[in-house]
């Protein structure tokens, strides 16, 4: 164990000790975030509406998810292709982003002169550092999905849950919090808080808008549709009412058909117990023929819809069969979090930039490295599989995260135990004498 | 030809008792199993912090052990062991790999040692859980209904599952060398479990790693129900004595 070894150590003890302290942020979240998940692995999500649990609904549909994302992962090249020439052909502005920086580039291109953007809630954009690159450009960015609109308002540094990222401050938190700093005294109960929201920002978000930002939930190659599922009403708002609405994520988010991307957006919606009760299937930008038949963009929603399908370490991952290369099937569904041994002892902690859990750890050491991994507690991982077993494409995060250990002793940045165990085992064939 | 009783090296080193019941048990059914001494460790602890050449030279090391001696079937006690030595060794050393390896519980459910147990709980009916342990249900060949036809077998056992459970289950966060770290993962999920045990009165476990997070968090708690192993469980059960009774 090195010396920056032992930082990291210390740094993850202590992040524990933090989180198991009454009062902290950590603490807070980690209660949260325990209820949330138990509630998930215990199956009780949305019994109200349906028969089955998520859970055997994954269990109907794994079989032909996995066959599509191998599929898929095995053509990469040429379901991108497939989907770029459809997507031209339907009016959209499509770029292919070799890496994060040259999608950054074209980004901050098609922003023009823009200085404040609208977007939805997007893992893919901070994948992409779309995120990163609008703060040093000092681009205000507008959340318009309320959780992400809260996180705002409470300057949460934290990792939080992607999914409703702030689902963990209660409602007199917020009404606390929209008197600190609007002078408004609310009700501290839900409906007054999104009353308020709507009355104070519903307007902006129609008359206002002139750039917006999406990522999406799958885009099918067959006929370049991009789908977007959404409860609020947030994204149907800011890709309608907008002059440009920028659509930017990694290429694994294309799937073969429309119909694959209708069940990869349903099983979200399973997987997350949210309804979506709107979900967009956007295949160009506004458009009329009404005059004369002849074809005018831009009527009332976007005049121009952009995409920027990165690849960066996609292709990379498949072609060097690189250690996260299973992870090309993910569909960002989100299963894997909620029976994670250690998401559910550790919440915000056992976490990166990129969210929580196994994945966003992965996306961490894929973009910044292995000491950013064991920053982000890649040892508290137990390695029980509960991730394999639920997810629906089959990716064993548990496999990916036991190679990054690997890695991590090799460059000496193992917890000391560990090391002590593993002398042990090889010299004196007992690791607990 | 050696039919050796693998122990694992938590079970041998904290669990003596255990350890003698297993053996009791496996020579009951077939006085051909042996214990060596000496045996070295399968190495499960070494798979994510070993290199593969580390890990290789190991899986080779006792490998030879195993030749040496004439091992060519395994029964182990131990869920990390069963794991480990059916994924992991065949994936090092691919066919110079050739002991045939089963979990207790395999060896257990096989119809003949079932029919030949014929286990009779003396007692009124009484309730059981059994927690799926990590490494039996993610295995190359998972262990999931052999525990369950063990239980059901005996007259007077009910299996309660519990609500997370073969597949499913909660792990209890003592995996991947974590437990001496960082405790605090077993000190939610382990609790968790035992949330769970809403009906049974005991809660069997087949894994040494589980049965000390569980034992720990029993304790602390101060939990009535009892966590046993199963191989303590069975030899009450074949001696009439009261499991309940520790």
């Amino acid at each position: 164990m090195n010396e920056n070894g032992k930082k990291l150590y210390e740094k993850v003890k202590r992040n524990v000790e933090v989180s198991q302290e009454e009062g902290t942020l950590e603490k807070q979240f980690g209660n949260f975030w325990k209820f949330a998940c138990t509630i998930k692995t215990r199956q009780h999500d949305l019994k109200y509406l349906y028969e089955d649990s998520s859970r055997e609904f994954v269990d109907q549909n794994r079989e032909n998810l996995v066959k599509m994302r191998v599929d898929f992962v095995d053509h990469m090249e040429s379901y991108v292709e497939q989907c770029i020439e459809i997507m031209r052909k339907k009016n959209f502005i499509v770029y292919y982003a070799k890496t994060n920086e040259e999608a950054q580039k074209i980004f901050m291109q098609e922003l023009g002169d823009a200085k404040i953007i609208y977007k939805s809630k997007s893992t893919e954009a901070k994948d992409i550092g779309i995120i990163d690159v609008l703060k040093k450009n000092e681009i205000k960015i507008k959340e318009t999905d309320l959780g992400d609109v809260l996180v705002q308002l409470f300057e949460y540094k934290l990792p939080s849950f992607q999914v409703g990222p702030g689902a963990h401050f209660t409602e007199e938190e917020i009404a606390n919090k929209i008197k600190e700093i609007y002078g408004i005294e609310l009700e501290p109960k839900a409906q007054a808080i999104v009353d308020y929201f709507r009355n104070t920002y519903r307007n902006e978000l129609l008359n206002d808008v002139k750039i917006s930002l999406t990522s999406a939930n799958a885009i099918s190659a067959e006929d370049g549709t991009i789908v977007l599922g959404e409860n609020e009403g947030n994204i149907s708002l800011i890709t309608r009412a907008t002059e440009k609405h920028i659509v930017v994520c990694g290429i694994t988010k294309i799937v073969p058909t429309i119909f694959d991307a209708i069940l990869v957006t349903k099983l979200q919606s399973r997987i997350n117990n949210v309804s979506f009760n709107y979900i967009s299937l956007i295949s160009g930008p506004s458009n009329t023929s009404d005059i004369q038949g002849t074809s005018v963009q831009g009527m009332y929603g976007a005049k121009e819809v952009v995409v920027i399908l990165v690849d960066d370490w996609r292709t990379k991952a498949a072609r060097e069969n690189l250690i996260y290369q299973d992870f090309l099937k993910c569909i960002g569904c989100k299963s894997c979090i909620y029976p994670c041994t250690a998401s559910r002892a550790f919440g915000n902690i056992y976490a990166s930039k990129y969210g929580l859990g196994a994945t966003a750890i992965i996306r961490d050491y894929i973009h910044n490295g292995i000491e950013a991994a064991v920053n982000d507690g890649l040892f508290l991982c137990t390695g029980c599989e509960n991730c394999y077993h639920w997810c629906p494409v089959s990716i064993n995060c548990s496999e990916i995260l036991k190679d990054m250990k690997k890695e991590a002793t090799e460059k000496g940045l193992a917890p000391p135990h560990l090391e002590q165990y593993k002398e042990k085992i090889f010299k004196d064939k007992n690791p607990f004498l | 030809m050696t039919k050796l009783i693998y122990l694992g090296c938590l079970s041998k080193t904290r669990y003596q008792e255990t350890c003698k019941n297993a053996i009791k048990i496996i020579n009951y059914l077939d006085p051909n199993y042996t214990v060596l001494d000496d045996v070295p460790c399968c190495g499960a602890l070494s798979y994510h912090i070993g290199s593969d050449m580390e890990l290789k030279d190991h899986v080779e090391y006792v490998n030879n052990w195993f030749e040496l001696n004439d091992v060519s079937e395994i029964v182990t006690i131990c869920a990390g062991c069963y794991n480990y030595l059916t994924k992991y060794y065949s994936q090092f050393i691919g066919k110079d790999f050739k002991v045939k390896v089963k979990h207790f519980l395999q060896f257990l459910a096989e119809p003949e040692n079932l029919s030949k147990l014929d286990l009779k709980y003396s007692g009124k009916n009484l309730k059981v859980s059994y927690h799926d342990a990590c490494h039996l249900r993610n295995a190359v060949i998972p262990i999931l209904e052999e525990p369950r036809q063990i239980l059901n077998s005996i007259e007077n056992i009910e299996v309660r599952e519990m609500e997370n459970n073969k597949t499913n289950s909660i792990c209890c966060g003592a995996g991947g060398g974590v437990y001496s770290i960082f405790k605090e993962n077993s000190d939610y999920n382990s609790k968790l479990i035992f949330d769970q045990l809403k009906r049974g009165k005991i809660l069997l476990t087949a894994c040494p790693f589980c049965f000390t997070a569980l034992t720990r968090i029993r304790e602390e708690y101060q939990i009535k129900k009892s966590v046993i192993k199963f191989e303590d469980f069975i030899v009450n059960i074949m001696e009439g004595a009261d499991p309940l009774n520790e």
